[in-house]
């Protein structure tokens, strides 16, 4: 009852600022014209965060909540942590091998961080930086594009091959053209699976590698040409590759021509245009339960493979929400506040937030605590 | 009661000071030893690129198209793909003493080496008359010369490096795994990459709108020789001899497709390995298919002695292949008699002699004491065209981008170029046949008529 009395308390202080501040946060959710549940949550506000906000530069290229709850950022200069509200900065200063953080895994066994940067792969362990490059370590190249940690190794997507660190001998293993069927060794991300770990190839498409039986198996754009998807809906979009996300059975691959889905079975397409697909240009994709939300440059969306919101800012520079549910016309939402900008380069999405990297600030989603929104499933 | 009213009196308090629901936010503290990006005020998106009817499939004839009898469900690069993120906004950083141009060259000892040199010639000339020609007020032109390893993904790091050092852009360079593995670095380095002499046809097909050519690709030769092969000359039993590298694999398939679809598909597609100098078995391969046409896709280094060895087995075919065929090192390794007859794709008559060219002839022979290449050519105008872009927009590498970017002709001391929604220089293209000691260079033919948003 005490608890409830406190809610209610909070809920009327923060109704009555409301009305009395003019601060049309909410309005976005209250303007809702359709009914209908989502498949997943509203973004009902954003707070973003530039360079006069903290932010060391206004690129920023990742964000990932930890274990602990800490947010880590990876930016053009360095990576942040924000711990009790504010941002502490780890540069090369602090020992890290480069600048440029462009993405970070936690091993969630050890609290450790391992921090991708163009010129080094970094771990970030009880506020201490150990680096490791190419020329002191099994490390293919310095250049790191993605990390994932699958068990007791590490994955490293560099710009010459696909790494993988063993935590516990230190041994390192190589995948690249020479033992794998990728056509060059460029690879751009991984995705931890169950038993497989999938690897997105610039220009092999997407690997897919067997844990227990070691091998490799690829998928590749069927027509094989960059110019044109022949057929939709028939394999990976495109072979380059630039994310892979993988979450409940469910792979994403990103690339420059749109994007595809595939569920063991079945894959599916979609491209700008054609489809509520808001640019073909997609630089992440974050997969949480069976939703993805995508990264573009020109805003980023949200959708289970039919229905889409997606969040932009129009030629006014508006905050738009567009939903576009199956068979039913887009239904446009303005909002009192935007992304950041609409260049999008990293998320970190859960039930209860979303994070946004993009290319001028880092962005905080707040959802709609709508009732009719279904919740997204949150088993990995 | 007391405590409801602590609360709203508390949150109240907050209004006046612009309160927008976060305080956390207002109490940031950071280290203050950012780096020296240029710090905007407002970013605004940067401006969409001209949406033109941009020639497709490199202005590839309706017949070389692949499923040319199925209308596609989806086709890219009928307009060019804009960057939409911010940064042509920013100030220009302050206390620049020279405008920096990255080039990137391959190894000294490897294969590309006397390519690269020419084309570094060709930069560096074109970067001292523009330092010549400058204003007082204008800053001079530097060029932070990096040198690549025969390593996979060294011109990744090499390309972070121009980053590092603040280049506005870059230049290079000739290998097609290394040009690919930079380009994909600026995607996340945001510096443009001018590329003048890689011919692999896959480079700009990554929609990096960070990049553009103006060396003509194999695409264009493949197709020049294709149809020079099959439609003009009629020979139909064709075979490929070609590297076992990636330049090789994927630098063929435009000729290989396209025969394929002209209805002669080539024989046999043999292959020989990078520094090998006897092609005993390639040779009895070949002899065997009694081709009509061998086509080398290789370096002289290879072609050169390949051709020797296989005229030497009685081979009668005619020889064929791309710019490299003209390299002086294929008739001296071949033999001017093996070599008599051969004929290659080639970007443009080396004995032009409109003004532009020879007084750009002129100038490097009195520069260099040699007379230029097509490397040196294109490395010259790919560096004038950045030149121009840098002097317009300023130290402002999105504003570079943009200007280049929207470059749809441009006429250097090479001749006319025409780009394509991929950014690359698809003018028409010449051949090459090597004939009673000297090569001998066709008229370009005409253009097909295309639509472009021309600037």
């Amino acid at each position: 009852m005490k608890t409830m009395l406190n809610s209610l308390t909070l809920a009327t202080g923060i109704a009555l600022l409301f009305s009395l501040s003019g601060t049309p946060d909410v309005r976005a959710a209250e303007t809702a014209t359709n009914d209908l549940p989502l498949p997943f949550p509203l973004i009902e506000r954003f707070e973003n965060f530039h360079v006069q906000d903290g932010m060391p530069t206004h690129k920023v290229h990742c964000v990932l909540r930890a274990s602990d709850d800490k947010l880590w950022v990876g930016t053009y200069d360095g990576a942040l942590v924000r711990e009790d509200g504010k941002f502490r900065r780890i540069g090369v200063e602090d020992g890290l091998s480069h600048k440029m953080v462009l993405c970070m895994v936690e091993d969630k066994r050890t609290g450790d961080m391992w921090i991708g940067t163009m010129r080094g792969l970094n771990r970030y362990s009880a506020g201490r930086v150990t680096t490791y490059l190419q020329t002191d370590s099994g490390l293919p190249n310095n250049v790191i594009y993605g990390l994932g940690i699958v068990d007791d190794t590490l994955w490293v997507a560099t710009a010459a091959g696909l790494g993988v660190l063993n935590l516990k001998t230190g041994e390192w293993t190589i995948y690249d053209h020479t033992n794998t069927t990728m056509h060059e060794p460029w690879v751009y991300s991984v995705a931890g699976a169950n038993g497989r770990v999938f690897v997105g190839v610039w220009g092999s498409g997407i690997l897919e590698y067997d844990l227990t039986r070691k091998i490799f198996t690829e998928y590749r754009d069927p027509d094989r040409d960059f110019h044109f998807e022949l057929v939709h809906d028939a394999g990976p979009i495109n072979d380059v590759t630039s994310w892979v996300a993988w979450d409940e059975g469910i792979l994403w691959q990103s690339t420059y021509f749109g994007m595809s889905r595939y569920d063991g079975s079945r894959w599916r397409t979609w491209e700008e245009k054609k489809s509520p697909l808001v640019s073909n240009f997609i630089n992440f994709i974050w997969a949480h339960g069976r939703v993805a939300w995508v990264g573009t440059d020109r805003g980023v969306s949200v959708t289970d493979g039919d229905t889409w919101v997606t969040y932009r800012a129009n030629e006014n520079g508006e905050g738009l929400a567009e939903i576009t549910r199956p068979g039913q016309p887009v239904e446009t939402r303005t909002m009192a506040t935007k992304l950041p900008n609409d260049f999008v380069l990293g998320i970190w999405a859960d039930d209860q937030e979303a994070w946004f990297a993009t290319s001028d600030g880092l962005g905080h989603a707040n959802f709609a605590a709508s009732p009719k929104s279904a919740k997204v499933a949150t088993a990995k | 009661m007391k405590k409801i009213f602590l609360i709203l009196t508390g949150m109240l308090a907050l209004v006046p000071a612009g309160w927008c629901g976060y305080e956390e936010k207002e109490e940031t503290s950071i280290n203050t030893n950012f780096i020296a990006e240029p710090i905007s005020p407002q970013c605004a998106p940067a401006a969409q690129a001209p949406a033109g009817d941009y020639p497709y499939y490199g202005n590839a004839p309706d017949e070389l198209l692949p499923y040319r009898n199925i209308k596609p469900f989806y086709q890219y690069w009928l307009t060019r793909l804009p960057f939409r993120g911010p940064g042509k906004d920013y100030p220009d950083p302050i206390g620049l003493k020279t405008l920096r141009i990255g080039l990137l060259s391959p190894p000294p000892y490897g294969p590309e080496s006397v390519r690269g040199e020419m084309s570094k010639k060709g930069v560096m000339l074109a970067i001292e008359e523009a330092n010549a020609a400058r204003q007082p007020s204008e800053l001079p032109f530097e060029v932070i010369e990096k040198v690549d390893s025969p390593q996979w993904g060294s011109a990744a790091n090499i390309a972070v490096e121009f980053a590092d050092t603040n280049a506005l852009a870059f230049i290079g360079t000739i290998d097609g795994d290394a040009t690919h593995v930079a380009l994909r670095a600026t995607l996340k380095t945001e510096i443009y990459m001018v590329n003048c002499s890689d011919p692999d046809p896959s480079l700009t097909e990554t929609q990096i709108p960070w990049l553009i050519r103006n060396f003509p690709d194999n695409r264009q030769q493949g197709y020049l020789l294709a149809r020079l092969i099959v439609e003009e000359r009629g020979l139909t039993k064709i075979v490929v001899f070609r590297a076992n590298s990636r330049p090789g694999r994927v630098g063929v398939r435009p000729f290989v497709d396209a025969v394929r679809r002209l209805g002669h598909p080539v024989l046999q597609e043999i292959n020989f390995k990078d520094g090998d100098r006897t092609f005993d078995t390639q040779v009895a391969v070949i002899k065997q298919a009694n081709p009509e046409a061998v086509v080398f896709w290789g370096n002289p280094a290879e072609t050169g002695p390949a051709a020797a060895q296989l005229r030497a087995a009685g081979v009668k075919a005619a020889f064929y292949g791309f710019d490299r065929l003209v390299d002086p090192d294929f008739i001296k390794l071949a033999g001017p008699a093996v070599a008599e007859g051969a004929t290659a794709a080639y970007p443009f008559d080396l004995e032009k002699t409109d003004p532009a060219w020879t007084n750009f002839v002129a100038r490097f022979e009195k520069r260099y004491g040699m007379k230029p290449d097509i490397y040196a050519g294109y490395a010259y105008d790919g560096t004038q065209m950045l030149v121009t872009a840098i002097k317009k927009a300023g130290p402002n590498r999105y504003r570079i981008r943009d200007l280049m970017a929207a470059i749809d002709e441009y006429t250097g001391v090479c001749g006319y170029m025409r780009f394509d929604g991929r950014w690359d220089n698809i003018a028409p293209i010449v051949y090459a046949q090597f004939l009673q000691g000297r090569w001998h260079f066709t008229p370009a033919p005409k253009l097909k008529p295309v639509k472009t948003a021309a600037k």
